[in-house]
């Protein structure tokens, strides 16, 4: 077959002038994307691809004076609800949550349901319980499934990118759970917040405190010294204290993220985060958990359970040990606390949360006579050689009596004042002071504070009450923990307002001794005891030696502060000092049973009668007592000062001295060990470069919010 | 019969083998680090290699021989495209796949290349009765049945291209320009009522497209595509260095959005030397469907014109946003074994004609 020659085709000229036509449009078009709009699409790709992100900044740890870790940072795990990311689809939304509700429950069947909002927890117990700020703690529970979806419908209304926790501070392995399952589940998040993990818990609870949410009533304040609404803050002891020497400069860096805003890789940092400084405490916590054994050894044989002792360095006002017992564990709150462990802490009548050191008040009995003495000395009341005792009525059997002041004349009217000898059968007849506070005779006191009869002028009121608040009495100590009790040192005007009563010349006699209306915090009783230990001077008790930055450096060295100087003649003190000597080292001290090995100590102790509802009176009607005892240590240059009390532990010989003397002997054992004194500063700096690198890997990379890079919405289409 | 391989077209040849091995580099870019799709280059490779044997081969054959077999193709065509609806295996929402041991096969981008041959014989043969409505009726009546099995997979894209196919060879057929006038008249009329029975997810995508705001998450894909051209610049960021697409803010990379790849990691000139080699194909399959030495080779070579500049036209519009979103890959350059083989069977019978073409020898 021989086809006709085919002639050229106009049609596909035109195909072809088409063509031609179409590239041209799309090069232009393309010129167009590319150069037009190429710089604004250029900055949405840069938008797409970039994120700006906070870096946290991790928060400063503490360590012990020998330079002993005490707290480390660990990352803790919420499940949180994006609002705006879960399904319009209210419906849809619901079988999420019950989908998460199912996975959680699966993993982790003992995580508390939330309760409602309104804890019972009372601003006293708050406050009282050394929280310092009215808070929440960190809870450790789950929302119901209707709860959240109605927190889900309100945060729709506005803020619905602000995270909803669904699940508080759950394990890791539920996390690791809901994580596995994040396909099945739009809208739900992981958040990752680092947490404490307080290495010697209980033991140190009191000192260190713990963290927990921003309360609310602080909100505005934090938020201006730009904290974010959902940190975490100190709630409480040296967290609460030295929070912004702590806290960590959060950073902010620049990454580069895929379409899913996995980080692909970290493209700079625009401020860099910064952690927070590391204090350096003063306390030993080898002492401190000595302090603690001896101290609950003490609580078991006096069958009670509520007692403190406290270690100073009576040179310094450094405390080396503080032990409240009974305590909590800071982990708790650190984990996140259930609302039931929580009521079980409020509801304890012990007060576990409380420093009962520093918080609770206790009348301080005869340990409160070194303050009479000093200041019957002082205004020239006596002398050192001055007798006075029980027998001006020709007695000897520890009994003396206050004229009624209406009928001073009729004995028949007098009230007795007992000394605690009385019960025996006698008295301690008539001594001088140094003998006085050795035996710890409370007629003397009564003598020297009240006067007696026509026959001796005493201090006075007045005079007495201006001594006690020499000595730190009626004053908060300043010591470096929130929630601190100034105490009550009464007065004739006091007692006029509260009972609309006359003061009397009884009411000084029981002030003299260290009862009556006068509360004092253990801490008090041992800065006085500092204070004649020294030579005069009282301290502000001190629990930060150092503020370092993680390099090892001192950022921050804290000196002695002194109160003030006692305005007693340093001859006084010294004949107090030996008082002090005496209870211990002579044959009828009242702590004479006290031995340390090698080491001389000076002491005394106190027996405060108390009057408490709940407590049954003792034989014979007599009040409880609650047992006390200070001490220092060595007598010639003493570098350890004591208080040890015992909550109802009836005498402080009996009770609260076997405390003492096994904390001094524990703590000249431990020096003997190390054959030098407690940590010189240099040594504790070298250690903390080496441990300031002890935090957990990757953990400053958390990243727990996003911010958009800039606002760059020009360009596009 | 004696091979003769003086007038093969080299330079759409060279141009084929240019395009492809741009597209198995742009591919091997475009799956870089995903994890599932780290064979899709090599996969590639191997397609372009049977491809290219299997053009030469059909090259050698003389394409007249296939007017023979007609109604045989027909046949398999719509046999094909039917059982492919009825018991086809369902993937990425049409129907359109045979499973043929490892590699899918597509009936729908064969049955492209078929029809061509059965619908160039069909106009070559009634070229004479060229204004007869019951010739033009017969076309059209060629024409839609396998339209309307490949829309019914569902697959709009590839029913387009088969009508497009057919329009074109309609078109280089010298069909008069009254029937073509009121084609387009009838098509603009019809076009409410196409638009009303169109499938749920095509007319949504021409919603898109009409009004991207209709639906942020679905125009997303688009607006990515735009400012992965905008962020190439000139020079584009490199080779697998294109932020949007390495970081997968691109879907459908190694396909529908190949272009956007290019244009962002070779920028404007890589997207014109794209454009230039796709122009030297059309231009070179135009030159030979000029010089066949019968209609029926023009009009083959024709359906073949259609098939690339369509894909071409509709791929590189979508990626530009003056078009919408449909399932059609670029020729030559998206990944894909089915596509990428019956554009190469189109090219070998191209170069067959053109061994044939009219010019007069004198061994």
């Amino acid at each position: 077959m021989l086809a006709r020659p085919l002639p050229p085709s106009l049609r596909l000229a035109i195909l072809r002038g088409l063509m031609l036509l179409i590239a041209v449009t799309f090069v232009a078009r393309l010129w167009h994307i590319q150069f037009v709009q190429g710089q604004g699409l250029q900055a949405r790709a840069d938008e797409n691809r970039f994120r700006l992100v906070e870096v946290r900044g991790q928060r400063g740890v503490m360590y012990d004076r020998n330079g002993e870790l005490l707290m480390r940072n660990r990352p803790s795990f919420d499940i949180v609800v994006i609002p705006s990311n879960l399904p319009d689809d209210e419906d849809e939304a619901y079988a999420i949550l019950q989908e998460l509700d199912k996975i959680i429950v699966a993993s982790e069947s003992n995580l508390p349901l939330h309760l409602e909002d309104t804890q019972p927890v009372t601003a006293t117990v708050a406050a009282g319980a050394g929280v310092g700020q009215q808070g929440r703690p960190q809870f450790r529970e789950r929302l119901s499934v209707d709860e959240a979806i109605i927190k889900v419908n309100n945060a729709l209304k506005g803020g619905a990118y602000r995270p909803i926790v669904f699940a508080g501070r759950v394990t890791s392995e539920t996390a690791f759970a809901v994580a596995e399952k994040s396909y099945l589940l739009p809208g739900v998040e992981l958040s990752i917040t680092p947490v404490r993990e307080y290495l010697t818990g209980a033991l140190t609870s009191q000192l260190l405190g713990f963290m927990g949410p921003i309360p609310e009533i602080y909100k505005d304040d934090y938020v201006a010294e730009g904290y974010r609404a959902e940190d975490q803050v100190g709630l409480a002891g040296l967290e609460l204290t030295f929070e912004k020497a702590l806290r960590g400069v959060d950073g902010r860096r620049n990454i580069e993220v895929d379409v899913n805003g996995r980080e692909v890789r970290t493209v700079g940092d625009i401020f860099p985060s910064a952690p927070g400084n590391n204090l350096v405490l003063t306390i030993d916590a080898r002492l401190q958990a000595l302090m603690e054994d001896a101290l609950k050894k003490g609580l078991d044989a006096a069958k009670t359970e509520i007692g403190v002792a406290i270690a100073m360095n009576p040179k310094t006002g450094e405390v080396l040990g503080l032990v409240s017992l009974p305590t909590y564990n800071n982990n708790l709150f650190a984990r996140g606390i259930t609302a039931d462990e929580y009521q079980a802490l409020i509801d304890d009548k012990r007060l576990p949360l409380l420093n009962h050191a520093i918080s609770a008040l206790y009348p301080p009995g005869s340990v409160f006579k070194i303050v009479a003495a000093s200041g019957a000395l002082q205004e020239g009341i006596i002398d050192e050689n001055t007798r006075l005792g029980d027998s001006f009525d020709g007695r000897v059997d520890g009994i003396v009596y206050v004229d009624n002041r209406f009928f001073p004349d009729d004995a028949r009217y007098a009230q007795p004042f007992y000394c605690w000898i009385h019960t025996y059968g006698t008295g301690h007849y008539r001594i001088n002071v140094r003998e006085a506070l050795a035996v710890s005779c409370d007629v003397f006191f009564y003598q020297i504070a009240g006067g007696y009869r026509k026959t001796f002028e005493g201090l006075g009121i007045d005079k007495l009450i201006e001594y006690t608040r020499i000595f730190g009495f009626g004053e908060p100590t300043g010591i470096d923990l929130p929630g601190e009790n100034p105490g009550l040192v009464p007065s004739p005007r006091w007692k006029r307002l509260i009972y609309a009563e006359t003061w009397s010349a009884g009411d000084t006699y029981n002030m003299s001794i260290g009862q009556g209306a006068l509360l004092t915090t253990p801490m008090q009783v041992l800065n006085a005891t500092v204070a004649i230990a020294n030579g005069g001077t009282l301290y502000r008790p001190q629990l930060v030696r150092q503020v370092v930055d993680t390099a090892g450096d001192v950022v921050e060295e804290f000196s002695p502060e002194a109160i003030r100087p006692l305005p007693v003649d340093s001859a006084y003190v010294s004949v107090v000092r030996e008082g002090m000597w005496s209870a211990v080292n002579s044959a009828n001290g009242t702590a004479k049973n006290l031995t340390v090995p090698g080491v001389v100590v000076a002491g005394k102790t106190g027996t405060a009668e108390f009057y408490d509802p709940e407590i049954p009176l003792l034989k014979n009607n007599r009040l409880p007592t609650h047992a006390w005892f200070t001490a220092f240590a060595p007598y010639d240059d003493p570098e350890i000062a004591l208080v040890v009390f015992v909550f109802n532990g009836g005498e402080g010989s009996a009770t609260a001295l076997p405390v003492a003397q096994d904390i001094l002997r524990g703590y000249f054992d431990l020096k003997n060990a190390r054959n030098a004194p407690l940590a010189p500063a240099a040594a504790v700096t070298s250690t903390l470069a080496i441990t300031s690198t002890n935090t957990l890997p990757g953990l400053e990379a958390l990243i727990t919010t996003t911010v958009p890079l800039s606002d760059t919405s020009g360009g596009g289409n | 019969m004696r091979l003769n391989f003086r007038r093969f077209d080299f330079v759409l040849l060279v141009a084929t083998l240019m395009l492809m091995v741009y597209g198995v580099a742009m591919v091997y870019s475009a799956t870089l680090g995903v994890s599932g799709y780290e064979e899709y280059a090599a996969r590639q490779v191997i397609y372009a290699l049977i491809g290219l044997g299997l053009m030469l081969l059909i090259a050698a054959f003389d394409y007249r021989l296939l007017t023979s077999f007609q109604w045989i193709f027909y046949a398999v065509i719509v046999a094909a495209l039917g059982a492919v609806t009825v018991i086809g295996q369902v993937r990425g929402g049409a129907a359109g796949w045979f499973d043929a041991g490892i590699v899918f096969i597509q009936p729908a981008e064969l049955s492209k290349i078929l029809f061509a041959v059965v619908f160039a014989q069909y106009l070559a043969s009634r070229h004479d009765e060229l204004n007869k409505p019951q010739w033009v009726l017969g076309a059209l009546g060629l024409i839609l049945l396998p339209v309307g099995l490949v829309y019914m997979q569902p697959d709009l894209g590839n029913a387009i291209v088969l009508l497009v196919i057919g329009a074109v060879m309609l078109f280089v057929a010298d069909l008069p320009w009254g029937y073509i006038v009121g084609a387009v008249l009838a098509s603009a009329l019809a076009l409410p009522l196409i638009y009303a029975n169109l499938q749920g997810y095509m007319k949504q995508r021409i919603d898109i497209f009409l009004n991207p705001a209709s639906d942020p998450d679905a125009s997303f894909n688009i607006a990515q595509a735009l400012i992965s051209i905008g962020n190439g610049g000139l020079l584009g960021q490199g080779f697998t260095q294109g932020s949007q697409s390495q970081l997968h803010f691109l879907r459908v990379r190694y396909a529908d959005f190949i272009f956007s790849v290019i244009a962002e990691e070779l920028g404007f000139l890589g997207a014109v030397v794209l454009i230039v080699l796709l122009l030297v194909v059309l231009w070179r399959l135009i030159t030979i469907a000029d010089q066949a030495r019968d209609l029926f080779g023009r009009l083959l070579v024709a359906g073949v014109i259609a098939l690339v500049m369509f894909q071409m036209v509709v791929s590189i519009g979508m990626n530009l946003g003056v078009l919408p979103v449909t399932g059609i890959t670029l020729p030559f350059i998206s990944y894909g074994g089915s596509s990428l083989l019956t554009l190469m069977i189109g090219i070998g019978l191209a170069e067959s004609v053109a061994m044939r073409n009219r010019k007069i020898e004198f061994d």
